[in-house]
This record gives structure tokens, C-alpha cells and sequence, in this order.
């Protein structure tokens, strides 16, 4: 099945030499690279690489200093966040950005947002549709807490959870969004080894379920190359190989400047 | 009762207008937006009211018709939503402190243009606003609706995908943005649903009062419905209604704790004038020992938690 993915190259998100400075600091230098609709995509490189800057310039956090970003044949690349979190590409944080005041099904019912409609009228005076959505985003918010294994604790502060928790909860508010593209920032940090099994399992059954294309973002290679059908390795904001895991760990430039360190 | 009422008449209507005040600041905090706009909008509105009723439409005889009040009150919400957005687009590009100062740069100006154009009747202001009622107490038949009204508002809103919207760019911007939230819009917008409150009040207000002048509305108003708010609470509304409850009374008792006998000199006179020394005090120590304030969602919750545990 990933080959037959990888053959038909079906691309939804493309970036074109993609370019990002932070004063003298060049992030991203001229980084090229396509994801194929219903791959998993990995980004790895050692730290300071650039590897957020670019998720950060894919969700429309910050804005490119030159190149184009492309999804679905749409040019995105100064888009506001909101907008392209409503095309659909949704994401979770490398240091965990949860709503850490409101409950587990608050956060996930709140990232219904771009699925509901009824505005302050309808919603102050509960006309039609805004019950109806109401109890289909809790139900919709619930199914979701089910699914990562956090429905028995709907009710408690996002806060209060255990970190591996509340990386599965931002993965189901991500989802709630019923995106196309899940970006996931480094979705295994602070996970042990079991858990890290489980993720790689989880998100293969992420993609099947909900026909999503994941790109991620991980810097515990083992499960980097198990997991992702093409990887991309950038180093000091160049994109030095892209291949699927056997190309990129033979390949010299990658050996030496990230696993070569290992 | 009737004694009751006529010497605590003025009073009570006053209080529903500070917790009328206090949940105009409240809106823009849902979104984590500290204005201090509130008290501009409430001196907007007043003038709105006044000019209107003492030289537009100039009923000579009799009481002045309840109708023409409400028709104030909604010309005066109208031109200050709109002012509203005028303000809000660019005031909350401004982040945290610096949107507080520039809301209170917002009050002075207004405070200044009612100082010196002739509408606004310079700095004698406008007086003898025509009464719609015999006796102050009266005022309720007005303001409690409003406030009835804007409980189940808020009751609602916060309950419902805008009020979540609101909450969500309250605890993180950022996020909110990222789950398809555009917080640019809902700020204005919650900034501009407090400066409608507070212009509507001012109409009320208006004639309350039966003057208006520039000393309505100005920043030391700001620091008391700053006061309820942050003391009364920032997560539920019930907060700020206590809080301006209270916080329009607390100069009342003061000064009747003042008259007590028997008080050194320097003490009364502190009581009697020391209100804005008070409330400073108060925005302090509340903030350090009750950040969300004293009325905080959690204690309505308690009670639900409960019974579905048992």
C-alpha cells in the first residue's frame, strides 16, 4: 500500500524554496520538498535545523522570507493561521499549547470551531442550528477523547494531565478539526519505549481512519524510520536528503551530520 | 420600605449600573484584552442622551416619555458599537499593558474634546436632562432589565461556540489561531459588545443623574470597575456583577463608617477620601491572593461534581 502511495505521487503540500532569516540567523535556507497526499512524512535534523521554523511557516505562524508554500495547488504561504487551519492543516506543538484552564472535551469541542456556524444571535437565543450543533460537536468532541484513550477524564483540567496525555489530547483537538494534513511536533518527546511502540501504531491507524497525510516531526530515529514512508533531513535550515528510510540512512551527508553524532 | 427606598434609591440604581459597568469590561477580558475603554463609551453615551433629550427632541411638560429614553439608549449603543469597532481594529493590535494604555489614552481624549466643543457644553457640561420618573428608585424599572438581560447574555455566551472562541483566545492566542479561530475578530468583537453596554448605560446615566459633564467617565472610574472586575472575578461573569455591586457601595459605607463618632480626625477624612487609595490597595493584593478573582467558576462546579460522583 505505501508503494502503490508512493508510484501515484498524488502531491498536497509542496513547498518551493522556501526561505526564512531571523535577523542574520538564516532557519530555513531554500528548502524544496512535496508530501504526497496519505504519506507519513518525517522532518528530522538535529536541534536548531529549522525543522519548527518550517511547521511554524506551513501553519502561517510566520511568514516566509522568500519561496512559496502550495496545498492542494493553492498558494498558502502568507496566509493567517485560522485560514489554513480551516483548508486543513491542523497541528500540535513541540512544547505543548493546550487550553491548560478548560477541561479535556472543552479543548476538543472548542477546536470545532471552523464545523459549526451559528454566530452571537443564534447562539445567545439557541435557534436552530446551534443546539443541534452543540450536541454534535460534544458527541463529535467525545468520540475523539475515546479514540486517544482520554474519555474517562473528559471532565478534568487539560493541565492536570500526564505529559504523554496531553500530547494525545492535542493530537485529538488537532483532529477535531477534520484536517487533511496532520503536522505533529515531536509527538514522542517524553514518551518510554512502549508508549513510543504504541505511538507509531496509533498513527498509522490515524491515517487509515481519517485518510490523513501526516508530516512529523522526531528525533528518536528509530521510530522515524519504522514509521514514515519518506523522510526529509534538514541540517543548519538546508534540506541535505529526502528519500524513503533505507536512502536517507546510507546516505553520507546525513550519516555525518545527524546520525553520525549519534 | 418606602423610607428605605427613597433614602437608598439613588443608591441601589447605582450599584446595577456599576455591575452594568463592571461586565462592559468584563467582554473585552474574556479574550484576555484589559481595556479600560468602558468609562469613554459610558461618557459617549451620556452625552448622546443629554444632547438629544435637551435639544433634540425637547419634551416641555410633564414626565419625560420612557420611549424617547429607550430610543437613546439604543442610538447611544449603536454609535458607540460603531466607535467600537473604529477603536478596537487598531487599539488590540497592542497587547497586555500597552492596550491598557491605549484605551486609557481613548478615555482622556474624550474627556478633553467634552471639555472644549460647545455641543458637549465645555466644562459646565449639560444640565437639567429632563426626568422620565418622580423618584430615583424608579430607574430600576430600566436598569435592572438591562441587567437581567445582560446576565443571560453572558450566561449564554459563555456556554456556546462564540463564548469558547472568546475563552480559547483568552488562554492562548496562539493555539487558538492554529484550531481555526481568527482571534482578530472575536477580540473586536467582544470589545466592541462591551463598549455597546457601557454606551447604553451612559444613556441611562444621563438622566440619572440629571447632569453630564466631563467628570463622567473618567480614568479614575476606569480603576473602580477595574476594581470589581478583578477583585469580583475574570472567569464568570457573576464576578464582575458582584464586583460592581459592591465596589459602587464600598465609598457609601466608607463614608458612613467615616461619620461615626469618636474616629480620629486624619481617619474620617482618609475614609471619606481615601476611596481611590482603597480600591489601588485592593487591585494589589487581589491580584496577588486571588488572581481570577473572588467568584471563580470553580465554585459553581463543586456542587455538579459532586452529585454526579455520588
Amino acid at each position: 500500500m505505501i508503494d502503490e502511495n508512493l508510484t501515484t505521487s498524488n502531491p498536497i503540500l509542496e513547498a518551493k524554496s522556501l526561505n526564512r532569516t531571523f535577523g542574520g540567523l538564516v532557519a530555513v535556507n531554500n528548502v524544496s520538498f512535496t508530501v504526497n497526499k496519505n504519506e507519513i512524512f518525517g522532518l528530522i535534523g538535529p536541534n536548531g535545523a529549522g525543522k519548527t521554523t518550517l511547521f511554524n511557516m506551513i501553519t502561517g505562524l510566520i511568514e516566509p522570507s522568500s519561496g512559496q508554500m502550495f496545498y492542494q495547488g493553492e498558494e498558502i504561504s502568507f496566509l493567517r493561521p485560522h485560514l489554513i487551519a480551516k483548508a486543513g492543516i491542523a497541528r500540535t506543538f513541540q512544547n505543548i499549547r493546550l487550553f491548560g484552564d478548560l477541561s479535556a472535551l472543552e479543548n476538543v469541542t472548542i477546536a470545532r470551531h471552523i464545523h459549526t456556524k451559528s454566530g452571537f444571535i443564534r447562539g445567545i437565543l439557541g435557534l436552530p442550528p446551534a443546539p443541534s450543533e452543540e450536541i454534535r460537536n460534544k458527541q463529535k468532541a467525545l468520540e475523539l477523547l475515546d479514540l486517544v484513550g482520554l474519555s474517562d477524564r473528559a471532565f478534568e483540567k487539560a493541565r492536570n494531565f500526564p505529559y504523554g496525555d496531553q500530547r494525545r489530547l492535542e493530537i485529538a483537538r488537532a483532529l477535531a478539526l477534520e484536517p487533511q494534513v496532520l503536522l505533529l511536533d515531536e509527538p514522542a518527546a517524553g514518551m518510554n519505549p512502549s508508549e513510543k511502540n504504541q505511538l507509531s501504531e496509533f498513527i498509522r491507524e490515524l491515517r487509515s481512519q481519517f485518510n490523513l497525510t501526516v508530516i512529523l516531526i522526531e528525533h528518536h530515529v528509530p521510530l522515524v524510520m519504522g514509521l514514515c514512508d519518506r523522510i526529509a533531513v534538514l541540517n543548519f535550515g538546508k534540506l541535505i536528503a529526502l528519500g524513503d528510510p533505507a536512502q536517507v540512512r546510507t546516505n553520507p551527508a546525513v550519516i555525518e551530520a545527524y546520525l553520525g553524532s549519534d | 420600605m418606602a423610607g428605605f427606598l427613597s433614602t437608598y434609591g439613588f443608591l441601589i440604581v447605582s450599584m446595577v449600573m456599576g455591575a452594568l459597568l463592571g461586565l462592559s469590561l468584563y467582554l473585552p477580558l474574556m479574550t484576555g484584552q484589559l481595556s479600560l475603554a468602558s468609562p469613554g463609551f459610558y461618557a459617549l453615551g451620556g452625552y448622546i442622551a443629554a444632547i438629544l433629550s435637551t435639544q433634540v427632541f425637547k419634551v416641555s411638560d410633564g414626565l419625560y416619555p420612557i420611549g424617547l429614553v429607550l430610543l437613546e439608549m439604543s442610538i447611544a449603543g449603536v454609535v458607540s458599537g460603531v466607535l467600537g469597532v473604529l477603536v478596537g481594529i487598531p487599539a488590540l493590535r497592542l497587547r497586555g499593558i500597552y492596550l491598557a494604555i491605549a484605551t486609557i489614552a481613548f478615555v482622556e481624549v474624550l474627556r478633553v474634546l467634552s471639555l472644549n466643543l460647545d455641543i458637549t457644553g465645555g466644562a459646565v457640561g449639560i444640565f437639567g436632562i429632563p426626568q422620565p420618573f418622580l423618584t430615583p428608585i424608579e430607574y430600576l424599572w430600566i436598569v435592572i432589565p438591562l441587567l437581567l438581560m445582560s446576565m443571560v447574555l453572558l450566561y449564554r455566551l459563555e456556554r456556546i461556540r462564540l463564548g469558547r472562541a472568546f475563552t480559547a483566545i483568552r488562554e492562548d492566542e496562539l493555539a487558538a489561531g492554529a484550531m481555526g479561530i481568527d482571534p482578530t475578530y472575536y477580540k473586536v468583537l467582544a470589545f466592541t459588545l462591551g463598549a455597546i453596554l457601557a454606551g447604553v448605560v451612559g444613556a441611562v446615566s444621563a438622566h440619572f443623574l440629571n447632569t453630564w459633564n466631563a467628570r463622567q467617565g473618567t480614568f479614575d472610574a476606569s480603576i473602580v470597575y477595574l476594581t470589581s472586575v478583578l477583585i469580583g472575578g475574570t472567569r464568570t461573569f457573576v464576578g464582575p456583577v458582584l464586583g460592581g455591586m459592591v465596589f459602587t457601595a464600598l465609598p457609601e459605607v466608607l463614608r458612613a463608617i467615616a461619620d461615626t463618632a469618636g474616629l480620629p480626625l486624619w481617619l474620617a477624612q482618609f475614609l471619606r477620601d481615601g476611596r481611590l487609595i482603597i480600591f489601588g490597595l485592593l487591585i494589589v493584593l487581589g491580584t496577588i491572593f486571588f488572581p481570577q478573582g473572588l467568584v471563580t467558576p470553580d465554585l459553581f462546579k463543586r456542587r455538579k461534581d459532586r452529585k454526579s460522583q455520588s
